[in-house]
């Protein structure tokens, strides 16, 4: 028995990916944004599509550049915004797993978000190592 | 004068602006009477703080979908090959639930093209769901 993702957090792949046509994985990606599209007012459980800010830096995503409009638009990406305490769990996280920082703010992300959680992402070896430090209901999609 | 018709961009303009602690209107809706009663008692249950904050977040959350919905197609629009077929987004839904028919690519693919000649209008979900259906009648 399945349980379906409340919620999807985007890694820097899948925003590169969002947000470049040319991008090889740019209609995979997208096809998640219909999942959560299409869920929306369904009688379904909805899905959330966050962004962790640090991803939004990495991918260079500044929302107020014109050339970011379309990926604001079709994504609905919500930010998740670093605090000082969650700096500290990405800092442990990130001692714990070696992985980098984005990484680890990703995994920290996860963690406070309501679950089940899908991370789309391309480097599922990092993520994996990492999430399984959390204490959540997580789940790795490769994109 | 005659009023300007509204835009893509104008609706994400004003979606943009939505803050909780923005400023705020009073209005008043007419709605059915068991609605209004099923929100108190979803609200009692635990669904939001208040009716009204459930109200204005099911009321958010619809005009996100409608504008996304809306930039998704306008995107498809311009780029006809970036629209993913339905046995795509079929897969990627599965792979979000973790379900177990995500490691059965071909058969989403076949539930996917025999399902929209039955239902045109099909959604993932209801490719998942005849999917799981194809995979119970052959294991029987």
């Amino acid at each position: 028995m399945s349980t379906p993702a409340a919620t999807l957090v985007l890694d820097n792949e899948a925003v590169q990916a969002l947000a470049d046509v040319t991008h090889r994985k740019h209609r995979r990606a997208l096809a998640f944004l219909e999942v959560a599209n299409q869920r929306s007012g369904r009688r379904r459980p909805a899905i959330a599509v966050v962004v962790p800010v640090a991803v939004r830096i990495e991918a260079g995503w500044d929302r107020r550049a014109p050339a970011a409009a379309t990926l604001n638009r079709i994504s609905r990406a919500r930010d998740v915004a670093l605090t000082g305490g969650a700096a500290d769990r990405a800092a442990e996280l990130r001692a714990a797993s070696g992985v980098s920082v984005v990484d680890a703010t990703i995994a920290q992300v996860a963690e406070g978000l309501v679950g089940p959680v899908a991370i789309l992402t391309s480097d599922t070896g990092d993520m994996r190592r990492v999430a399984g430090l959390v204490e959540a209901d997580v789940r790795l999609v490769r994109l | 004068m005659k009023r300007r018709p509204p835009t893509n961009q104008d609706l994400f303009a004003l979606l943009d602006e939505v803050d909780a602690d923005g400023p705020t209107v009073v209005s008043s809706v007419r709605q059915p009477a068991a609605l209004k009663e099923a929100l108190r008692l979803a609200v009692e249950l635990g669904l939001d703080a208040n009716a009204n904050d459930a109200t204005v977040q099911a009321v958010r959350d619809r005009l996100e979908a409608f504008a996304q919905r809306r930039a998704l197609d306008v995107h498809y629009a311009v780029h006809p090959g970036a629209r993913p077929s339905l046995a795509e987004v079929a897969q990627a839904a599965a792979e979000l639930d973790g379900d177990p028919l995500a490691g059965e690519p071909a058969l989403i693919r076949r539930a996917a093209k025999e399902i929209v000649s039955l239902r045109p209008g099909a959604s993932a979900d209801d490719v998942l769901v005849y999917a799981a259906g194809l995979r119970s009648r052959a294991s029987a």
